[in-house]
């Protein structure tokens, strides 16, 4: 059960003709850092020309650009972060996040650690965990380079994260996943249904503690790179009936959840999540939940 | 501590740190918050702003670090669009490409690199009278810039 034939089926099962996808190049701007210091115009003195993202705040597309966007002075000095433009969506799905405690699950290498700070305002707590240890040297450099001050990282598991002994006001689960072909040239190649469960398996023990850290008044948002349903509606599926969570309204970029796969019927609060097929971005999915309120 | 206010010193900088809020995590310093107190624990790898590190009876300051320095008084040169440039990619500074100087000018000590819009790309050593030097000369030698998170990713 693997091959490009075998997944483009699959899509077509799930409602999407498949297409190829190239996703743009796409910057944040960190407004933190950048405030009052012209980045745009700066950009465009060195030839950098930028497209505002419709669905984003502070998200750019790359038009066009005669310096590589990522060794600019401006990039240097943490004014702007480069991140695929799908990828800037869950940060932005937590309300009011100033002077919260949040966990970062999933952090490195750090692109969307660094957005949640600044959306924090480098206020409150930030604490990242990654399960990988090479890839916290990344991680620190990222919260360096954007000049991050709100933040504690741990090597650790994300499934470990109730051994801090914390309780946060806000959650961020960007799961390790299966990834997806506009993102990957040989995606197709190297993916099997085997992979996609294994994954689908960890991803509901990474939410599972999660929950279990998530204040009474909490959010958690769920995200993956993934366009598989068992990593993405699936898991929602089964996080509200056993995690006791329930799926927030969302109002970002992209198409309902499905609640029909492959025959099989989810919860309707599932169409609340956010799958975008790729087209201009990468493959995404993206939920917000919260805990119940009163018993089902 | 003693490490990094030496450095300040050397930037003709004084810089008055609570060392309460100090963290020293196998000789990675770091600056804590009252938030952040309670959410640090003994094992972790990174918290609040990383101030730089002492290897060997060196201190290797953080870009963190540098730009706290910058924002006080401190030796400084500022430097036009070209001199930065080169500066970033770890080139030297030429007395030509120098707009301002700010605090020492004498040869031997540590200056702080900044763009023509006050921000810090890193620092480097004056090795010769910056009020003497002609235009052809290195003025300010690149010990550490900006253009070290792509080097050290590669």
């Amino acid at each position: 059960m693997s091959g490009k034939e075998f997944f483009v089926d699959r899509y077509r099962q799930l409602g999407w003709e498949f297409e190829d996808a190239k996703p743009r190049q796409a910057i944040r701007i960190n407004t933190t850092n950048a405030k009052g210091k012209n980045l745009e115009e700066r950009l465009q003195t060195a030839g950098v020309q930028l497209e505002k993202i419709p669905f984003l705040e502070t998200g750019y597309w790359i038009r066009s650009s005669q310096v590589s966007v990522g060794a600019t002075a401006e990039y240097l000095l943490g004014l702007y972060s480069i991140q695929e433009a799908a990828a800037q969506i869950p940060a932005t799905l937590f309300t009011n996040l100033k002077d919260r405690t949040v966990l970062d699950a999933c952090a490195a290498p750090g692109g969307k650690t660094v957005q949640l700070a600044d959306l924090m305002g480098n206020t409150g707590v930030l604490v990242a965990l990654d399960v990988k240890k090479q890839r916290l040297a990344a991680l620190s450099n990222h919260l360096e380079r954007c000049h991050v001050s709100n933040a504690v990282v741990y090597h650790l598991d994300a499934r470990q994260a109730s051994r801090l002994k914390l309780k946060f006001d806000r959650v961020l689960v960007d799961a390790p996943c299966s990834g997806n072909f506009a993102a990957d040239r040989d995606w197709f190649e190297r993916r099997t249904v085997a992979d996609v469960k294994r994954n689908a398996r960890l991803q509901r023990e990474i939410l599972a503690e999660a929950a279990a850290c998530l204040s009474s008044e909490g959010e958690i948002v769920y995200s993956t790179c993934s366009l598989e349903p068992e990593e993405n509606e699936v898991n929602m599926d089964w996080a509200i009936k056993h995690l006791n969570l329930q799926i927030e309204e969302t109002n970002c970029h992209g198409q309902k959840g499905l609640t029909e796969v492959f025959g099989s019927q989810l919860d309707s609060s599932v169409a609340r999540c956010r799958r975008i097929w790729p087209v201009e971005t990468q493959g995404f999915f993206v939920c917000k939940l919260k805990k119940r309120v009163g018993k089902r | 501590m003693k490490a990094i206010r030496d450095f300040a010193f050397q930037c003709g900088a004084k810089l008055s740190l609570n060392p309460d809020f100090i963290l020293n995590k196998s000789g990675r310093y770091f600056l804590i918050n009252k938030n952040l107190r309670g959410y640090v624990q003994r094992d972790f790898y990174y918290a609040g702003t990383y101030l730089g590190k002492a290897k060997k009876g060196k201190f290797f300051p953080s870009f963190n670090l540098l730009a706290m320095l910058a924002k006080g008084e401190a030796n400084k040169v500022v430097v036009d669009k070209k001199a930065a440039w080169l500066f970033i990619c770890g080139r030297d500074i030429f007395r030509r490409g120098i707009l301002t100087v700010r605090g020492s000018r004498k040869k031997g000590d540590h200056t702080l690199v900044l763009n023509e819009f006050g921000e810090c790309l890193g620092f480097g050593k004056i090795v010769c009278r910056l009020d003497g030097a002609a235009k052809t000369e290195v003025a300010v030698k690149n010990i550490s810039d900006v253009g070290d998170f792509l080097r050290r990713e590669a």
